[in-house]
């Protein structure tokens, strides 16, 4: 088998970059060890609503519902609402991951690009160290696959970076650790998708409440590996659930335990090589939401990799133009909401609690650095030293 | 008696990934849909212990 590209893994950015690069002619194999598309689902499925304009998806099934906006809880359940635009990457609309993933990857078939189900990536192939494709096992067979790229969308636990010699070892501090149930049978505010903050309520990340349609919400829970337990995500959960007077009487349809990278992005290109989506920490640091990132690196992806295709080079100079357009947009957001994640990672329950009574009767419409600073320090002065790296970041 | 390696009950491990990606020696993969740590690569850190959101893996005696 020979193709100019490889993708190993058939989620989000793994579909979104195999069609850009056969929309540009190149000839791609997308390979997914599961036996179907988007299922199991790992994913709390929030999105932006971003994802319209990228004109990706048809029909009306992989969306579960819409969202006008956030409601952000402090641990004393102080409430701050935002406007689905304010809220950021995960707020827009709650997603049918199963059909969501069907969609993109129908859009790469569509444009070209092959796809190989029930399909396990086992290694590369190299000559005299130049990666020259992957070798494949399927139904207890193996074979090679020859590709002047091999482009690694394979998660969190990506194992073709590895291979490539990239380091992809999370710190513990740099994971969210994740429990998550679909639970019917729940009350909640239409159109909103909760998030609750505390030490005690989820350590390190938040506990979310996200609709899916008539009294069913994906109910899940991150915590960071550096201040987790053994079992610590579902326990908290469980938790947090049992004490919710909206949630407490949910039964669940699914549960799903998870893994998020709430790193800063790491080296994404080698000669012959691209890594795209989870498998290069393109993931919010703030929220660990990685979708509308997949999409949007995987479009830059499957541009260069088609560029690539055409001027029949493959060297790192070229394929890390990828890269060098995401540092002016996705990765300077990233850069600097790390900065946010570990300056809020410091933050204790009270000042939580001041935050939110700053902000919870502010003015988002009118939003600026200055009002919004003028907000939270006139109730609490206290707050400014603890805000301070923030305006550094900015 | 060597260390404590670190063993998945592959009844309650859901192949997350988390335990793979924060494993500082490289140690564990999923094969077929669960978890698999290489006991000779373990260093019992127990890092993929503390990770785990459901608690499926364990430190466990190995005898030689």
């Amino acid at each position: 088998m020979r193709y100019d590209v490889v993708v190993v893994g058939s989620g989000p950015a793994g579909s979104v970059t195999a069609r850009f690069a056969a929309e540009r002619g190149a000839k791609v194999l997308i390979v997914e060890r599961r036996s179907e598309v988007g299922v199991p689902v790992l994913c709390a499925e929030g999105i932006s609503k971003k994802v319209d304009s990228y004109n990706l998806v048809e029909g009306t099934k992989w969306k579960a519902a819409s969202m006008a906006g956030a409601r952000i809880f402090s641990p004393d359940r102080t409430m701050v609402r935002l406007s689905a635009e304010l809220a950021g990457a995960e707020t827009g609309y709650v997603l049918n991951r199963e059909f969501f993933d069907k969609e993109l990857a129908r859009g790469a078939l569509k444009a070209g690009a092959k796809l190989l189900v029930n399909t396990l990536a086992t290694g590369l192939i190299t000559d005299g160290g130049r990666i020259k494709g992957v070798r494949i096992k399927r139904f207890g067979e193996e074979f090679d696959v020859e590709a002047d790229i091999v482009v690694g969308a394979d998660g969190v636990e990506s194992r073709v970076g590895k291979w490539a010699g990239i380091n992809t070892t999370l710190k513990p501090h740099d994971l969210e650790t994740c429990a998550q149930y679909t639970l019917s049978n729940v009350d909640f505010e239409e159109g909103y998708s909760d998030f609750y903050l505390g030490k005690q309520i989820a350590p390190g990340g938040y506990v979310w409440v996200f609709p899916k349609g008539k009294d069913v919400a994906n109910v899940g829970i991150g915590v960071l590996a550096s201040l987790s337990k053994p079992g610590e995500a579902k326990r908290l959960l469980d938790e947090f659930i049992a004490s919710h007077p909206d949630l407490k009487d949910g039964e669940p349809l699914r549960f799903l335990a998870g893994a998020v990278p709430v790193a800063k992005p790491i080296e994404a290109t080698r000669d012959n090589l691209v890594l795209v989506g989870d498998a290069a920490r393109q993931v919010d640091p703030i929220t660990g939401g990685g979708l509308m990132a997949s999409i949007e690196a995987g479009k830059v992806a499957g541009e260069t990799i088609g560029k690539a295709v055409e001027l029949q080079r493959f060297d790192k100079e070229l394929l890390s133009e990828y890269e060098e357009r995401l540092r002016q947009t996705l990765y300077r957001k990233f850069e600097r909401n790390y900065v946010v994640k570990e300056t809020m990672l410091g933050f204790d329950d009270k000042t939580l609690n001041m935050l939110a009574d700053s902000l919870k009767d502010y003015n988002f419409e009118e939003l600026s650095t200055l009002s919004l600073i003028k907000a939270l320090v006139s109730k609490h002065p206290s707050l400014l030293p603890k805000l301070k790296p923030l305006l550094k970041a900015r | 008696m060597g260390k404590p390696k670190a063993v998945v009950n592959r009844e309650v491990c859901l192949a997350c990934g988390g335990c793979v990606s924060v494993c500082p020696e490289d140690a564990i993969m999923l094969v077929a849909g669960k978890a698999v740590v290489d006991k000779k690569g373990c260093i019992s850190c127990g890092i993929c212990v503390k990770t785990c959101p459901v608690a499926a893996i364990s430190f466990e005696e190995v005898t030689k």
